[in-house]
């Protein structure tokens, strides 16, 4: 074990199965000289080279057009959106052309690519920088969604989704970059779809992703410790594939369900784990699902109201409190 | 005037309303039908003792309430203004039942909480919208909240009820406003379950015991051949089979039973049913059998043996004046029910026959009275028109003795006669005692079956009939 930030978990990954597989290459905005905006890609031009590790112009579009060309004749590529907002101006390409070509060519055609990207708030980079936009990704059928929230999960889900031979959008959380976790040392793999149960309580599921699984942890120990309630605390880590086993799993042990979102509230993912679980645990649950999210609003640029948008640990516990009292 | 829930038997505490024959508006008259109701194990119709108008029905048909429950109101009405009411159905309408719920105004979307004005909320004082009532009224609905939280289950409180077929009155909720929670049920059905004298918990009916463990994946179809031990049918427990079996648990529970046995030779029995067979049932309407004869022999014998004519209470042994006897009456498909002769020792044979005969045809008709049921002393089970050898029956709690009848099957016998032993053809059959070890021994249960016998055997029964 080593113990690496978020940020370098994201090289470590990339670096593992560029030594692994010549074909996987990098592009992106500032990511060869400068290691990258967030410092996440730092090292790979020196060990990989210019041919492997290319900066780009800033165009998302020419981002994406060149790794999805890239895809379809035999490179696995990987790509930055340097912020997941900046998905906006080029999504044409990655829902309308990256996330059908396998489909519409009959599986002919496969592209084995992922895009990696800075996501969410908390960061202090305003309404256009901060957005958590997993759903956006979650709702085109075809792609792929990973977002994690560990050192560890960073390189081993970086790992799969590079030999994924379908598209992947790695969601990685902007306010994590800097939390250091132990990362396993050589060929470090987790699969995708396969949720982690990270607290194993009896009164409640909390089921949370990327920046909201430590906020949903430590509400976890708030409750505990201050209201007797002990919650069971999921890392979903990817959206789609969704491993809704372990849900159901562990819903069905407590009866009551808290989705904690990043994203904006209306269509968030949590409605959709909301809808599974009452269309299959209905007859178990002890209480209505709660969502706990960002209000429907675009993030504010002052700190303290970004601050009070994002769901808190605090706001968590009330939620738990409200549905468990 | 208040129509209540009925006491059904001194030890019912609840009944079902089963249907009702009137609606709210009809008129009714005195005697007239108003609603049948259901109680372990009776059915009955209600009839209505106050003749007018029905302005509420306040316990829909299906719902189980306690004795005494307001069920329905009948205004009273002298003359014309009862027509008055029925007349004009759309007449202003009563006050709304107590029972139903204040309308309570919808609360917004929960995401309606996210919205900005939330957000002007300091994070710690962020409150879901349902805690957060500010509405004028607000007050009433939560009162109205209140009240009815008891009855709000949730889905997992409301599958396990139905499960464990438990009465969620006796469940109490450590939720919200009292409210039944699934920890509650399976505390409390795990409470049940290792109380030992209590009766034991029935089993799930629609799969095995829900652990807070049992994984949710389980419940996709186990794929590959199913085991030879596992095909069959399922069939679910009628409430008087439930009843029932709740009931021979209990017993065997409480009471050590034991079992004795004689041999009877109903000569002289058969001698009297052969001679007015025929003039009997053209004037009876139902053949005379053995039972009023032994029914008669026990009341007897029970005199000289009140023990066996009692009821363990505590301590002590409470010895029943009168023997009330509880006759057990097959329902086929139905069930099994024991309604009651009362002071059966004060009945002749010919009555005690008719008496056993109506309140056998009445179970069968479902017209028994809750008052047949109630005040059994001593029960007679009758298994002998299959011809059974001996039957070890389990006792009708609270009594502490039953007998059962077996069948009667002519014999080669020894008889003793002034010259000497004979071998004759007689009609032999057992009757078997279980008896509670509590309230009596071996001798004093043995001695009161030899006075049984010799009293089937020695009795000038012809004066009975």
């Amino acid at each position: 074990m080593a113990e690496l930030t978020y940020r370098e978990a994201v090289a470590a990954g990339m670096q593992q199965e560029m030594r692994r597989d010549p074909n996987v290459v990098f592009l992106g905005e500032d990511v060869a000289a400068a290691g990258g905006v967030f410092k996440t890609t730092v090292g790979l031009l020196e060990e990989f080279g210019a041919k492997r590790v290319r900066d780009t112009p800033i165009s998302e579009q020419a981002i994406l057009g060149a790794a999805m060309g890239a895809a379809m004749t035999g490179l696995r590529p990987i790509a930055e959106i340097m912020f997941s907002d900046f998905f906006a101006v080029c999504w044409d390409i990655v829902a309308n052309e990256i996330a059908k070509t396998r489909y519409m060519t009959d599986g002919q055609v496969k592209l084995p690519l992922v895009i990696k990207s800075g996501n969410g708030g908390g960061a202090r980079f305003g309404a256009q920088h901060s957005q958590a936009v997993e759903n956006w990704a979650m709702a085109v059928p075809g792609l792929k969604v990973v977002a994690p929230a560990f050192p560890a999960d960073v390189k081993g889900l970086m790992a799969a989704a590079i030999r994924d031979d379908d598209p992947v959008l790695f969601f990685e959380s902007k306010s994590l970059y800097a939390v250091k976790g132990e990362v396993p040392e050589g060929e470090h793999i987790v699969p995708l779809g396969k949720a982690n149960v990270v607290r194993q309580g009896s009164d409640v599921t909390i089921v949370a992703l990327a920046l909201m699984v430590p906020r949903a942890l430590k509400a976890a120990d708030i409750l505990k410790q201050q209201h007797g309630i002990d919650a069971t605390v999921i890392d979903l880590r990817s959206l789609v594939p969704l491993d809704t086993q372990t849900i159901l799993t562990e819903v069905a042990k407590t009866g009551r369900l808290v989705t904690v979102e990043e994203n904006p509230r209306l269509c968030g993912w949590g409605a959709e784990i909301s809808s599974i679980v009452s269309e299959e645990l209905f007859w178990d649950l002890d209480g209505p699902i709660v969502r706990v999210t960002t209000p429907h609003i675009p993030l504010s640029a002052a700190n303290n109201l970004e601050d009070m948008q994002l769901p808190n640990p605090e706001r968590i516990v009330a939620s738990v409190r409200q549905l468990v009292d | 005037m208040n129509v209540l829930m009925p006491q059904l038997g001194e030890t019912v505490a609840e009944g079902t309303v089963a249907k009702w024959h009137k609606q709210v508006g009809d008129k009714i008259a005195l005697d007239e039908l108003l609603f049948d109701v259901e109680t372990d194990k009776v059915s009955m119709e209600v009839t209505a003792i106050a003749a007018g108008v029905i302005t509420k029905i306040l316990v829909p048909a299906g719902a189980t309430v306690d004795v005494g429950t307001v069920l329905a109101v009948i205004e009273e009405s002298a003359g014309a203004t009862a027509a008055a009411p029925a007349a004009q159905p759309a007449a202003p309408a009563p006050a709304p039942a107590p029972v139903a719920a204040a309308p309570v105004e919808a609360p917004p979307p929960s995401w309606y909480a996210a919205m900005p004005p939330a957000m002007n909320q300091a994070a710690e004082q962020y409150t879901p919208p349902a805690a957060a009532a500010a509405a004028p009224g607000a007050a009433a609905a939560h009162a109205s909240a209140q009240r009815d939280s008891h009855q709000r289950l949730s889905p997992a409180v409301r599958r396990l009820a139905a499960e464990y077929r438990l009465d969620l009155a006796t469940v109490s909720g450590s939720g919200r406003n009292g409210r039944i929670t699934r920890r509650n049920v399976l505390e409390f059905i795990q409470t049940r379950q290792s109380a030992p004298t209590q009766v034991a918990a029935a089993p799930p009916v629609a799969k095995l015991a829900p652990s807070p463990a049992a994984a949710p994946v389980a419940r996709a179809p186990a794929p590959g051949p199913v085991p030879a031990s596992q095909l069959g049918t399922k069939v679910a427990f009628t409430r008087i089979r439930r009843l029932t079996a709740d009931h021979m648990v209990r017993s065997k529970a409480t009471s050590p039973h034991v079992l004795q046995a004689v041999e009877v030779d109903f000569h002289r029995v058969d001698q009297v049913r052969k001679a007015v067979r025929d003039s009997w049932k053209a004037k009876h309407g139902h053949s005379l059998t053995y039972l009023p004869f032994i029914g008669n022999a026990v009341c007897r014998a029970l005199q000289d043996f009140p023990h066996l004519n009692s009821s363990v209470e505590g301590d002590s042994l409470f010895l029943h004046e009168h023997v009330n006897l509880a006759i057990a009456v097959d329902l086929g498909a139905e069930g099994l029910v024991a309604p009651v002769v009362k002071s059966a020792e004060k009945l002749s044979v010919a009555q005690l026959a008719d008496a056993i005969a109506d309140i056998a045809h009445r179970s069968r008709t479902n017209r028994l009275k809750p008052d047949d049921f109630s005040g059994g002393t001593y029960t007679l089970s009758n298994s002998g028109t299959f011809g059974t050898l001996i039957t070890a029956p389990i006792i009708n709690q609270p009594q502490v003795a039953i007998l059962s009848t077996d069948g009667v099957r002519k014999k080669p016998v020894v008889v003793e006669t002034s010259e000497g032993d004979a071998i004759a053809i007689r009609p032999v059959g057992v009757l078997a005692q279980s008896f509670d070890h509590r309230a009596v021994d071996g001798a004093y249960s043995a001695a009161f079956l030899d006075r049984l016998r010799r009293l089937l055997e020695t009795s000038n029964w012809s004066v009975e009939v």
